[in-house]
Order: structure tokens, then sequence, then C-alpha cells
């Protein structure tokens, strides 16, 4: 199909340089993520007591933890678990808030208090501790941990969706499409949503890095990821005890966490631009 | 029609008279809590005939939006009473669904703001074919009707402006776009309010053409919403004049234009500015028209009047028939 071809090319010229290497850089980290686990050596899952601690070098880039395992390889590894736990926790709240916040704009007004009054409720109570008591409950794991962020940080998406989607059906485009015999259903899903999501897309990039860190907490405190796991939170609370003479076991987690959320940030912002047509040139 | 016209028969007299598609009766809009509600527009009736122009005059606050859009059952918020049969069906008595069904397809409605009124994110080309596609035609023949209408309302380039977004359009192009939109379900009727309020007097001249030639190729009713007399003169059969949420005056265009009955028909004409005259100031109606809250007794025109005498701060005129062939609100009239 020459016409996809020449309809994708065009689609690519319309980026800049800059944005491709944003693109490249999230492409590259998902890569790692997908394939990560299958390439490391089985030696980061064992200890190895003649070589613990070991400063970057050669045959160890990053260094070796406490248990003598290569960091970067348990990065690689490790980068499935941070990285798509995080996407999930993300994907599923956001999900949530999005399902109650297009209810409580078409919905009865009772429907609106009832579902902004719950989320409001969800808002008031510290999240990470909620959190803390579900994966608590429901067993120390990765799973509880995703479960437990999943169900605790959809109120701020929903009462910041609901708000704009209110204004939103104010927009006479709305009407309009009403009086071409839209559905309501059709009408939320691919008028009111879409020309809604551009408040959410920028603090997607923000819940990304935020979340990563609230994952890696709970596994600090023993409820998320457990050890020997290489999820980077674990990797940075078990490497903690030792930075006066390891900096490198808690510094080079924590630089991938950082490079990830740096690079979610700029993609949420190229995708900013892409998205409102008017802004691209 | 396939009625044969005897030799002699008025000829005009059969043009006029068309097969009724609108029959708006007693039209009641009220807004508010029960026991506090105000009536915006109070028992308005008149008829549409099939392929028939007709123009609902008034200033802001007349009500004569309310009124477009209470048939086409758009404000949630309003009670309205009273019968609107569109093609042997009551609008006011069908389920939500059915009324969905009718709109875009029977009725299309365009509105004042053409900025506003094309979702900024879809294609234009998406937009003018989402009401085929809704009702399961397929993307290639939606996008060929598309096209089509687009044509027809003389978007030069259509093919390649299918895919453009609605901010890479001009005013004027986007109204017709809007209407592209409004048209592409083949309606029999469209109601369009104060389409060309916000163009400039050039284009909205333009778009006034188009309407104008698409509704006689295609035998489309417009009701066409305004306050702009300017306008209504070279497009409507027929018009109406609303004030206060009654309709004072109705009469065919040439009619009402060469003798207008009303007092308010009066001022209004005399306000519009005319090439063929110079006067060193507009004449215009003094003071404004009622709150719907606080409307006075009687005929709600009368503090504005210069001929208003006692009966008309104490009783609301009937309609009378006039021997023009109209209709008017007045008790200038009625007493005859």
């Amino acid at each position: 199909m020459t016409a996809g071809l020449q309809t994708a090319i065009r689609r690519i010229a319309r980026f800049s340089a800059y944005e491709l290497t944003v693109f490249a850089v999230v492409v590259a980290l998902f890569l790692v993520a997908l394939v990560g686990p299958l390439l490391a050596p089985p030696s980061i899952y064992t200890s190895n007591m003649l070589e613990t601690l070991m400063p970057p070098s050669a045959d160890h880039w990053l260094g070796t933890d406490d248990q003598g395992r290569d960091i970067a390889w348990r990065l690689v590894a490790g980068a499935q678990l941070s990285l798509l736990a995080t996407m999930l926790v993300v994907i599923l709240y956001s999900a949530i808030g999005m399902l109650v916040a297009t209810l409580a704009t078409v919905g009865p007004r009772w429907a609106d208090e009832l579902l902004m009054r719950i989320s409001d409720i969800g808002l008031s109570l510290p999240g990470l501790v909620v959190a803390l008591g579900i994966a608590t409950v429901l067993g120390p794991s990765l799973q509880s941990g995703i479960i437990a962020l999943a169900l605790t940080g959809w109120p701020m998406t929903a009462r910041i969706l609901r708000t704009t989607m209110r204004q939103t059906m104010e927009q006479s485009f709305v009407e309009g499409a009403t009086v071409l015999g839209v559905s309501r259903t059709r009408l939320m899903l691919k008028h009111v949503l879409p020309n809604s999501l551009d408040v959410l897309i920028v603090k997607w990039a923000g819940d990304l890095s935020y979340t990563m860190l609230i994952l890696a907490g709970l596994s600090f405190i023993g409820v998320g990821a457990q050890p020997p796991s290489p999820e980077w939170g674990a990797m940075i609370s078990g490497a903690r005890s030792y930075t006066s003479i390891a900096w490198w076991a808690v510094a080079a987690p924590g630089a991938a966490i950082v490079i990830n959320a740096v690079a979610f940030a700029l993609l949420a912002d190229i995708l900013q631009v892409h998205r409102d047509p008017s802004l691209r040139s | 029609m396939t009625m044969v016209l005897k030799r002699g028969e008025d000829v005009a007299d059969q043009v006029h008279r068309p097969v009724p598609l609108l029959n708006v009766d007693q039209l009641c809009i009220d807004i508010g809590a029960r026991n506090a509600s105000v009536r915006i527009v109070d028992k308005v009736s008149f008829t549409l005939g099939k392929g028939e122009r007709v123009a609902l005059v008034g200033e802001s606050g007349s009500g004569k939006s309310v009124t477009a859009q209470a048939l086409m059952r758009l404000n949630p918020r309003v009670r309205l009473s009273g019968r609107v049969d569109f093609d042997g069906a009551d609008l006011l008595q069908l389920s939500a669904g059915q009324m969905a069904a009718l709109r875009g397809s029977r009725i299309g409605m365009v509105f004042q703001d053409p900025m506003s009124s094309l979702d900024p994110l879809m294609t234009i080309g998406d937009q003018v074919a989402e009401t085929l596609r809704i009702r399961g035609i397929g993307r290639q023949e939606a996008r060929r009707r598309a096209l089509e209408v687009l044509d027809e309302l003389k978007v030069e380039r259509a093919v390649e402006r299918l895919e453009s977004y609605p901010h890479e359009f001009s005013g004027g192009m986007r109204q017709r776009v809007v209407l592209a939109m409004a048209l592409v379900g083949e309606p029999d009727l469209l109601i369009a309010d104060e389409p060309t309020t916000a163009l400039d007097v050039r284009v909205q001249e333009r778009v006034l053409d188009l309407l104008d030639e698409i509704s006689r190729r295609r035998g489309l009713a417009v009701l066409l919403i305004t306050h702009d007399m300017g306008i209504v003169a070279g497009f409507a059969d027929r018009v109406m004049v609303m004030y206060s949420g009654r309709i004072v005056e109705e009469n065919e265009a040439a009619q009402l234009f060469r003798e207008p009955q009303h007092p308010y028909t009066r001022g209004l004409l005399e306000a519009v500015p005319r090439a063929d005259r110079t006067v060193d100031r507009l004449p215009s109606i003094n003071g404004a028209p009622p709150l719907p809250s606080s409307r006075p007794k009687g005929c709600h025109f009368h503090p504005r009047c210069d001929r208003a005498t006692g009966v008309c701060s104490a009783e609301t005129p009937g309609e009378t028939f006039t021997p023009l062939g109209g209709r008017v609100r007045c008790h200038l009239y009625g007493a005859g």
C-alpha cells in the first residue's frame, strides 16, 4: 500500500530531529524493558561474595552491589518490572478516573455529587498510607503494590477530567454534534473526552515519575517488590546502607529512574503539541 | 406535485400554499421551578411548507432562538407545551432516541458561531461525514457524499481540505463546513439560528446566496432566525416578527416590507439604514424589550409604542388576519 506508506512518511516528516530523538530514547527504554530480562545473565540473581561492592570498571560498567551482582545487568533486568509496573499503574487509574469523570459528566446530578464526594474522600486520605494498607492486606508483592496504587491514584484524574469535560460540554460543537443526531455515548467518547484530555497528558508525565518513586517506596517499606528482585526501587533501598562506601549502588538505579522520568516528561510535552492541530506548524 | 393548473387560475396562489411540513401550534416555553416558572415563549403558532423559506425575526431576548432550540428539543432545562407537528409526528411526544434519529437526517440545524461549532480535533472530512457514519453508511460512501456537499457549497479544493482541521479555515469557510454538516444528511428542514451574524457583510451575503441556491435546488425548507431585517429581505418568502415571546406579525416578505402593520414591525423597518434615502439620524424604537420575568400586562409592546391606547395595557391583543394576507397581534386592527 503506497498510500499508507506516504501517509506514514508525511506523519514522520512532521516531527523535528529533537522530537524524533526523544521518541528513539523512549522506544529504547521500552525495548530494554521488554527484552532485558531475557538477555541478562543468570548470575545477577545469585551471590558472588568475591566481587561485592566493586566500583565501576570495564568488567562491571556500573559496579557491583553488596551481593557481588552486576548493577548494570540488574538495571536492565529490572527495567521491565519498574517501567511496566509504573505504566500499568498509571493506565489503570487513568482508566478508572476517565470512567468516573465521564459518568459524573453525563449522569444525573446525584451521580455527579456521589462520585465527586467519593473522589474527595480519596483525595483527603494520604495515598501512600492507604496503598500500604491495601498492599499489606493483599500480601507483600509487586502485584499488590500495583493494585494498591491503581485503587488509590484515580481521584485526582477524575476530578481534573470531570471539570474539563464539563467545560468542554459547554462548547458549541457539542451542541453542533447533538443536532446531527450523534448519540450521547458517541458524543462523550468521540468529542468531549478527546477535547478534554490535554490536561491529563501533562499530568501523565508527572504521574509516571511520581508513581515510579512510590512503587520504589512501597518496595522499600517491604510491601512491594521483594528482594532479590531487581526492581529499581528495591535496588535503591537495598543499597541504602552502603551509600557511604558504594555510592554507585544507589546512584545507578536513581539515575535510571531520572532518565525514565525525564524521557516521559519530554514525550508528554511533544504529544501535547502534536495533539492540538493548531499548535502544529 | 401533479396538480394541473387551469388556465386563468392564480399561479402565485398555488406556489404560496405549499404542502405543510412543520406545524407549530400554541407552543409555550417555560423556564424555572414549577412554582416560580417564567413563560419565555407564549403560544407561538406557525406553519412551514415544504421548500418554504421563512424568517423569524426579533431582537435578542424575544424568544426566537429558544423557539428554534425547542423545535429540536435541545434545551433540557425548559418545559415545552403545545404541539410541534413535523411530517405527521408531534416532536414534543417523541422519545429521546426517536428525536436523535430525526436530528441531522430530517431536520438540520446551524448555529451562529462558526468558530466554535466545529470540533477542533477532528478533520473537516470526518466531521461532515459523521452524520452519515453514525447511521451506518460506509467510510468510502460517507466521504464521497461529504465531498459532494462541500462542492455544492463551493468549498474550493474540497478533496485536499477533507484532511484539514477547523483552525485552517476562515470564518466564512467554517460556516460552509457547518452548513455542509447540516445538509449532508439531506434534511427536509434546516433551522438556521443567526447563521451569518458572526461573519462580515460580504461573506454573509455569499453564504446566504449559497443557502438560497441549495434550498431552491433541493426543495429544502429553511427557518431563518435572525435579528437582521436586512438579510431577510433577499432570502425569505415569508416573515414572522417576534417580540417578547409572541409572534406579533406575519406576512409574505414583500407585503411585510411594503406595508408593515404592527407598530413594532414599522419601527424595525424604519431602523434599517437604506441606500436610497439620506437621513441625519436613523429612527429607533425607544426603550428596550422587557425581561421575560417582568413583561407588562396586555400587549407586551405598549410601553414602547407611540400609538398605544388604554386597552393596550389592559388586554392581550388577539390575532387578526389582515386583508393583506397576513396576521397581526395588535389592538389597532383587532377592533375592526
